[in-house]
């Protein structure tokens, strides 16, 4: 196929992914009267933001008195001090209005007894620059992403946005200048590639959790849009730091909230020792998720675990009571039940460290451009292009993310990308032309699967590469062990040229979808183990043991991974917008 | 009303209302039959043509017709979707319910008092 | 409205309705039934092999649809169906087409006719089903590829509720005030995953899936009717006047009956109406 032949669609705007941050701004754009297109591989209601639980922080101060400054202090100490600054400065500012604006769309927030939006204390939150726990995360009992997410979808049918509903992404569109133009897509139901044109594109399609064997994330999370980035030749940012949530259900990976100790559970280990009292005296179970993550780990490693093979904690929770278990954690409780038949009411629920979220990937300001080093300048934005959410980093999770900040990422980067693309919409009237040759890579990415004949099964190479990071990139890493681990996933991305397909047919090939999958996971399990071998010291979620400390000195600087495999830096930007500059000092809890 | 809210809420309602109506008249009739029995074709007939109890049967010969109308109606719109034949079975069954209404009426109101 | 709905139809041709009728027959036996049908399919598993009967149609192929056995073992205790078809997918046959997402019951993708009952593969545990277990696609609708369906007109019913908080006062600055009473109203509303179980459960939506609304769409406009800061009440009611959108609806109960969530739409349903009335007199 050629491009004279392709089916096409101009819109002003395309946004790929319709999970909280594409759908946040597309329903500005749509209210605004922007064309603004969709594309979705799954039914939008069914993306990953619908799956987070505890919530999404804003220093409304309804509960103890809180301060945006503060909720930026604790972004920054939880990130290692390797966020940037001015966007989280950004961030925090706007959490308040944000999180109004959500509940005047519908957002059922949980209230308190005054009317107003129910808050729980986090992990990592403090009042007074480090004082005492804070109480910043606006919840819907701990369905709070499933709240933010339909009430966004609804918002969007009402602004009469344009859904391509299970349409797979397949590579970006770009012309010689280097503007990006839309995409080229693929319908799932029958298989027929559409080239999107758009004057803006805006990439929101998440993390890429299925990178490792236990997550806690959707089979969808397969990382496309950083890897469509990576191969329009941007690099990515960060990969290396991965976060492993504390509480995954042991051996299962679902997610139990934070908000189950945000409520007042906590971990125990064989000996029903409350052990996050040696590890973050002040804190305690509250520390950051880094913190928490590494404790349960260094406990089952010193043989402190439950169960039979003492291969996991408890978390407790009995002493809530019915009554908050039901009223507040009713989610938790139903996933418990459902996957492990333990109910958190009677007994305590055995989990383990499990890898929850991408804080790494295409790099943004904090308009939600995304921008390159070009020319003189470490970050020139690429005309055209944009991306939110777990996709991007801007970077305000920097090492290890705050839980409750990342609902919060989303609906203000994703607003913040809307104003800028409706700027750039208003001195950009006119679609650009595009040559010929601005798709032949993604009709030769479809073509490559169209090969008949015998080859390796893109089941077994996920699974493969699913068990190397696993084994070999996860909360306690070395040099040794990621050496091997880069050495395997080049031998599986080789091996992954020579996979066919048994299924060609062109009808709903969930099979073919799950191959052009796993050639975005293998790119991005390639950034990930070589971002972690360069990087040579242990900063929040990225863990070395033969380099324990923090080197502020060498390596206070954002790692950045190009396609080629080479892997190259810019600094970390440390100067807020308005406020003093949070030095880093050390980090405890 | 609204046309739609005569064909939504109003039938809905008058199958509520008509159901209350035959389920209390049963037990009416039931409890009277039980507290008294009736033996002769006489006392029968005395029983029903006192004004109230009259009354009462035509009410009840409504309401089971009002019930009966509504619920057919129904069944017809689920199942029966070529519309002239909905109709014409619609008809046929409003003129069996109003001749069946008109034949009941005569014969409770022939009856004359003892 | 989404982009398929300007493509000309390309399927619609099968529906499995193979098995209406004897949903019909759940319509009056109820729960008991398979509640008793569970325990004695738990109760006659000897072996750990599986059965999997799996409906299988590919309009690519040309050939009508057919029902295909697969045989797998080495579950572990805690698997769900989602387990198995995924491993049906990965070790027997690539070919076997169905949606899944999240996997843990929150998106509502995998929704599927599991020994004729509606439900989600994700927290459907194989323990449960017996040592045969019978797939299909969700009854009633057009089947695009083997399990999946095209969801398009239940999509399209819960658009036409108009699912999204109206308020006609000027927007405070802060958020609406709601006590923790007048929330506790939305519980068992909002939950909903828009999964399909229940409308395509349901007898009124199989013979009227074009006029009326569904359990599920049903279920949201209650869910903001119910809502305190909601102020289009009125214009709600009016939509859902006349005989199909909202009055269909013959309390069978299978909606509640396959919930995957443990919603009541019939529940909120019967609140619609008392709300109407209401409005009425």
């Amino acid at each position: 196929m050629t491009m004279m032949k392709l089916a096409r669609r101009k819109f002003d705007t395309l946004v790929i992914g319709a999970g909280g941050g594409g759908l946040r701004s597309a329903m500005q754009l749509a209210q605004a009267d922007a064309n603004v297109a969709v594309v979705s591989k799954v039914f939008p209601t069914r993306s990953h933001t619908v799956a987070a639980q505890g919530g999404m922080n804003a220093a409304l101060a309804n509960v103890v008195p809180d301060n945006w400054h503060w909720h930026m202090y604790d972004t920054v100490k939880g990130s290692d001090y390797l966020g940037d600054q001015d966007a989280i400065e950004y961030m925090c500012r706007a959490a308040s209005h944000l999180v109004v604006e959500l509940e005047h769309a519908g957002v059922p927030f949980s209230r308190l007894d005054n009317g107003k939006i129910y808050q729980r204390p986090f992990g990592g939150q403090s009042q007074d620059f480090g004082g005492a726990q804070a109480a910043r995360t606006c919840a819907a009992a701990d369905r709070t992403g499933h709240a933010i997410l339909h009430s966004l979808y609804q918002q969007n049918i009402r602004a009469k946005t344009h859904f391509f509903d299970e349409y797979f992404a397949i590579d970006l569109v770009k012309d010689s200048d280097g503007y990006i133009l839309g995409a080229v897509v693929l319908e799932i139901e029958t298989g027929e590639p559409l080239l999107i044109e758009a004057k803006t594109t805006l990439l929101a399609t998440g993390g890429v959790g299925q990178l490792f064997r236990t997550n806690t994330n959707a089979h969808i999370n397969t990382g496309d849009g950083i890897a469509m980035a990576l191969r329009a030749g941007i690099p990515v940012q960060d990969m290396e730091f991965f976060q492993f949530h504390p509480t995954g259900i042991a051996g299962k990976g679902m997610l139990i909230t934070e908000g189950v100790r945000g409520e007042g559970g906590y971990l125990v280990n064989k000996d029903g020792e409350r052990f996050m009292e040696r590890y973050a005296p002040q804190a305690k179970d509250l520390a950051s998720r880094d913190v928490v993550s590494r404790a349960i780990a260094v406990e089952v490693r010193e043989g402190r675990g439950c169960g039979p093979n003492a291969d996991y904690v408890m978390l407790k929770l009995e002493h809530l009571g019915a009554e908050v278990i039901k009223k507040r954690l009713p989610g938790i409780r139903d996933m418990a039940m459902t996957f492990i038949g333990v109910d958190p009411i009677e007994e305590p629920i055995p989990v383990f460290p499990t890898a929850h979220y991408t804080m790494g990937g295409i790099p943004t300001n904090r308009h939600g451009q995304v921008v390159v080093p070009l020319g003189e300048g470490a970050e020139e934005p690429i005309p055209g292009l944009y991306a939110v959410g777990e996709c991007a980093c801007v970077s305000v999770h920097g090492a290890n993310r705050l839980g409750g900040n990342s609902l919060l990422d989303i609906v203000v980067f994703g607003r913040a990308a809307g104003n800028h693309i409706i700027e750039y919409l208003t001195e950009n009237r006119h679609h650009r032309p595009l040559d010929e040759g601005s798709v032949d890579n993604a009709l030769a990415r479809i073509a490559r699967w169209e090969q008949d004949g015998e080859g390796e099964s893109v089941d077994v190479l996920r699974q493969e590469l699913q068990r190397v990071m696993e084994e070999n990139c996860s909360v306690f890493r070395s040099e040794e062990i990621l050496a091997e681990g880069v050495v395997k996933v080049q031998a599986l991305a080789g091996r992954l040229q020579n996979a066919r397909l048994k299924d060609q047919s062109k009808v709903f090939n969930t099979a073919r979808i799950e191959a052009f999958e796993l050639e975005n996971l293998m790119a991005l399990g390639l950034a990930t183990v070589q971002s972690a071998l360069a990087r040579k010291e242990s900063r929040g979620a990225h863990s070395r043991v033969d380099y324990p400390d923090r080197d502020d000195e060498r390596w206070m600087k954002h790692s950045l991974y190009y396609e080629d495999g080479r892997v190259d830096y810019k600094p970390v930007r440390t100067k807020p917008l308005t406020v003093d500059t949070f030095p880093p000092k050390a980090r405890v809890y | 009303m609204s046309w739609r809210g005569a064909n939504g809420l109003r039938p809905w309602l008058m199958q509520r209302l008509s159901a209350v109506y035959i389920a209390g008249f049963l037990l009416f009739i039931l409890f009277n039959l039980a507290a008294a029995p009736v033996i002769s074709f006489d006392a029968w007939r005395g029983w029903v043509a006192s004004p109230l109890v009259n009354a009462a049967i035509a009410l009840f010969v409504l309401a089971l017709l009002i019930h009966a109308w509504v619920g057919t109606r129904d069944v017809l719109m689920d199942y029966v979707k070529p519309v002239a034949l909905r109709f014409v079975l619609l008809t046929l069954f409003a003129l069996i319910f109003l001749i069946s209404l008109f034949w009941s009426l005569r014969v409770l109101f022939s009856v004359p008092p003892s | 409205m989404p982009a398929k709905a300007f493509l000309p139809q390309r399927h619609g041709v099968h529906r499995d309705n193979g098995n209406l009728f004897s949903m019909c027959i759940l319509c009056l036996c109820g729960k008991l039934f398979w509640q008793l049908r569970a325990w004695l399919a738990a109760m006659s598993r000897k072996t750990e092999t599986m059965r999997f009967l799996i409906y299988r149609y590919n309009p690519d192929e040309g050939k009508p649809p057919r029902m295909q056995e697969y045989r797998l073992d080495g579950f572990d205790s805690g698997d769900k169906l989602l387990d198995a078809l995924l491993r049906i997918k990965a070790e027997l046959d690539p070919t076997l087409s169905f949606r899944r997402s999240c996997g843990e019951g929150v998106c509502g993708a995998d929704s599927l006719n599991i020994n004729g009952r509606n439900g989600l593969a994700c927290i459907t545990p194989l323990n449960e089903l017996g040592e045969t277990v019978e797939i299909r696609p969700l009854p009633g609708r057009p089947v695009i590829r083997d399990l999946v369906v095209d969801m398009e007109q239940f999509y399209h019913q819960y658009r036409a509720v108009k699912p999204w908080l109206t308020v006609h006062d000027p927007e405070p600055e802060t958020e609406y005030l709601q006590t923790p009473e007048q929330r506790d109203q939305l519980d068992g509303l909002y939950e909903c995953i828009l999964c399909g179980c229940c409308s395509t459960a349901c007898p009124s939506f199989w013979w009227n899936p074009d006029k009326f609304r569904g359990p599920a769409a049903l279920l949201q406009a209650w869910r903001f009717l119910a809502d305190s800061r909601d102020q289009a009440t009125g214009d709600r009611l009016a939509e859902l006047e006349g005989p199909y959108h909202l009055f269909r609806c013959h309390s069978i109960m299978n909606c509640v009956d396959v919930c995957p969530k443990g919603l009541n739409p019939t529940q909120a349903i019967g609140n619609i109406k008392k709300l109407m009335l209401k409005h009425h007199v």
